[in-house]
């Protein structure tokens, strides 16, 4: 045990980093076990959590025949390639289709909240006009009420007063905007500096050159975890998909898999699964590359939920 | 002057078709009886009166309330260990691999992955079952008995969610200032004791809002308990949403589908104000 008034004069050696400081705390005798402890609970949660994706991987890989069979496999151990084929290249089911129209959809509302909430946040954030703090009050009320409340009356809304049943624009028209991207927004143009703003206004630049040409590039990294969250929201949504479409051919991934297990009968989980590996690439891509941006994404959009 | 409003109008425009006149109707709704088909009639009091007198709705209420405890309590608990674990100062690389496992089931689609867990969680060939038995534990109907369904639905949210939740408690945890840690070493504090008078006070406020979310997104689950048991077998695992989605579209009761949507919408403000409430007690702002 060293005496707790010695690491005083050490501290400036030592810069107080997050990682640096624990090794000033008293190494009790226990220590080292309580630390092997937590890293063997951080690996097991990180099987439970990675296997099922590696034994999807795997499964998918193998011979439709064997993908029954037990034992599972990790890890693959056969590489039927030709499963990714079948599925994408099927003639009883349109999987290409399936792909383009999620992707059409979430790129569709991705773009539109990006300017939408932008726009309203540069608004409420940087501009004066009559009644701005009550609308965007009404903002921020909207917020607060649970997507169950407008789940009957939206539908009835979309399918019955404007006859959207089985078209996209009944999922993309109610996700043009999202309240919170207009708060997050304003909270993040309200912290671009007045200086910026003034000078732009001296050189005679107009409301729309200043959003444009100041107000969203400083807000890149916002935009950008906003965009990933928006575009995986609307790639996963289930719901929605499950209420309006009705026709094969309008169908969004996520509800063509579920459908696609008792469509293509229970031999060919490994057909499934091969589908399901290609659902997941668009997440696995935005992660691999943008995990700074969704970490950064998660700790502000926290309230996403 | 008029740059604000023509700034706001995409945005409000659309929140005031899809939220707010939606949000009107459903108090309307509440009062009519609407099958999509023939046009809406007055129903006075009569969904209220229907929802006194539905029984599977007070069951239903009751797994959902046992889905939202026991999701929320287990999703809180496992977040907040991970993230005090991977805060720590391990490898780079080490660290990384580990926030990718645990955050990647987040990113990816919950229906799809429900799916995934229905073949995993099968009785007979199974993945699950097959794994248990290597170690000498028994077979378990997961999805097929009534006593083992609710617990996959819940062990199914909290693999797929708690790694969204530790992001916010990581991101919590780096709020905390470090000179606390120095003053508590400085003292001669253990490792536990900075924990247990350092980090859980300090991180009161990131749980109190984790909690807020998980319960409002926990009673509003649909995918995971639709696809993976489809509420059953009977009601066992039925949530609130899959009744209200099935009384609105497998019946077409849009007023009475309205009205149990109402009930759901007054207990989560109930609810979410009585945290608020119960937070002066126990949450610290520094």
């Amino acid at each position: 045990m060293s005496d707790p008034v010695t690491p005083v004069p050490a501290t400036p050696t030592a810069p107080p980093t997050p990682s640096s400081r624990r090794f000033r705390l008293r190494h009790t005798p226990g220590h080292y076990l309580a630390e092997l402890v937590i890293v063997v609970f951080l690996l097991i949660m990180a099987i439970i959590e990675f296997g099922p994706i590696s034994w999807i991987f795997a499964t998918s890989l193998r011979a439709p025949a064997d993908s029954f069979n037990l034992p599972p496999d990790f890890w693959p151990t056969a590489f039927h390639w030709e499963n990714y084929l079948a599925v994408i290249q099927s003639d009883q089911i349109n999987f290409l289709g399936f792909f383009w129209n999620s992707l059409k959809i979430a790129s569709i509302v991705t773009i539109a909240q990006l300017i939408t909430t932008s726009m309203a946040g540069f608004a409420f954030g940087r501009l004066r006009f009559p009644g701005r703090d009550f609308l965007f009050f009404f903002f921020l009320a909207s917020l607060m009420v649970p997507a169950t409340v407008t789940l009957i009356p939206n539908y009835i809304l979309i399918v019955k007063l404007f006859g959207l049943k089985d078209s996209h624009f009944s999922l993309i028209l109610p996700a043009l905007t999202s309240a919170f991207g207009v708060f997050l927004m304003r909270q993040q143009f309200k912290g671009v500096p007045n200086d910026l703003m003034d000078a732009a206004k001296m050189d005679g630049a107009g409301y729309f050159r200043i959003y444009w040409q100041i107000m969203l590039p400083h807000a890149a990294p916002t935009l950008t975890a906003l965009a990933i969250f928006t575009f995986l929201a609307s790639w996963n949504n289930y719901l929605a998909p499950l209420l309006f479409l009705r026709s094969w051919d309008q169908f969004t991934f996520p509800l063509a898999i579920v459908l696609l297990n008792g469509y293509m009968g229970s031999g060919n989980r490994a057909h499934v699964l091969a589908a399901v590996m290609i659902s997941l690439t668009p997440a696995l891509i935005i992660f691999l590359v943008g995990q700074r941006f969704i970490i950064r994404g998660v700790a502000i959009t926290g309230m996403k939920g | 002057m008029i740059a604000g409003y023509l700034f706001i109008g995409p945005a409000f425009l659309t929140l005031v078709i899809f939220l707010v006149l939606p949000i009107l109707a459903a108090f309307w709704l509440v009062f009519m009886d609407y099958d999509l088909l023939s046009p809406p009639k007055a129903a006075g009091l009569r969904n209220i009166q229907d929802l006194l007198s539905d029984t599977r709705l007070l069951d239903i209420y009751k797994n959902t309330a046992i889905f939202v405890v026991a999701a929320t309590v287990l999703n809180n608990v496992i977040a907040i260990l991970l993230a005090l674990g991977v805060n720590r100062a391990f490898h780079p690389v080490f660290k990384y691999i580990l926030r990718t496992a645990y955050f990647f089931p987040v990113l990816t689609t919950t229906a799809s992955l429900a799916l995934i867990w229905k073949f995993l969680l099968t009785q007979d060939r199974g993945v699950v079952n097959f794994l248990l038995q290597q170690i000498n534990l028994p077979a378990v109907p997961w999805l097929s008995s009534s006593q083992w369904a609710m617990v996959s639905v819940v062990m199914f949210d909290v693999w797929r969610a708690c790694g969204y939740l530790m992001v916010i408690y990581l991101a919590g945890l780096q709020t905390i200032p470090d000179v606390y840690y120095e003053a508590a070493a400085i003292d001669g504090a253990t490792r536990l004791q900075s924990m247990r008078f350092i980090t859980l006070p300090l991180l009161t406020p990131t749980t109190f809002f984790a909690v807020v979310i998980s319960i409002i997104g926990a009673a509003q689950v649909f995918d995971n308990a639709w696809v993976l048991t489809g509420g059953g077998p009977n009601d066992a695992s039925r949530l609130i949403m899959l009744y209200i989605y099935e009384i609105g579209f497998s019946r077409f009761a849009m007023g009475y589908a309205a009205a149990v949507s109402m009930t759901l919408f007054a207990l989560l403000l109930l609810v979410t104000f009585l945290q608020f409430y119960l937070s002066r007690r126990w949450v610290h702002y520094e």
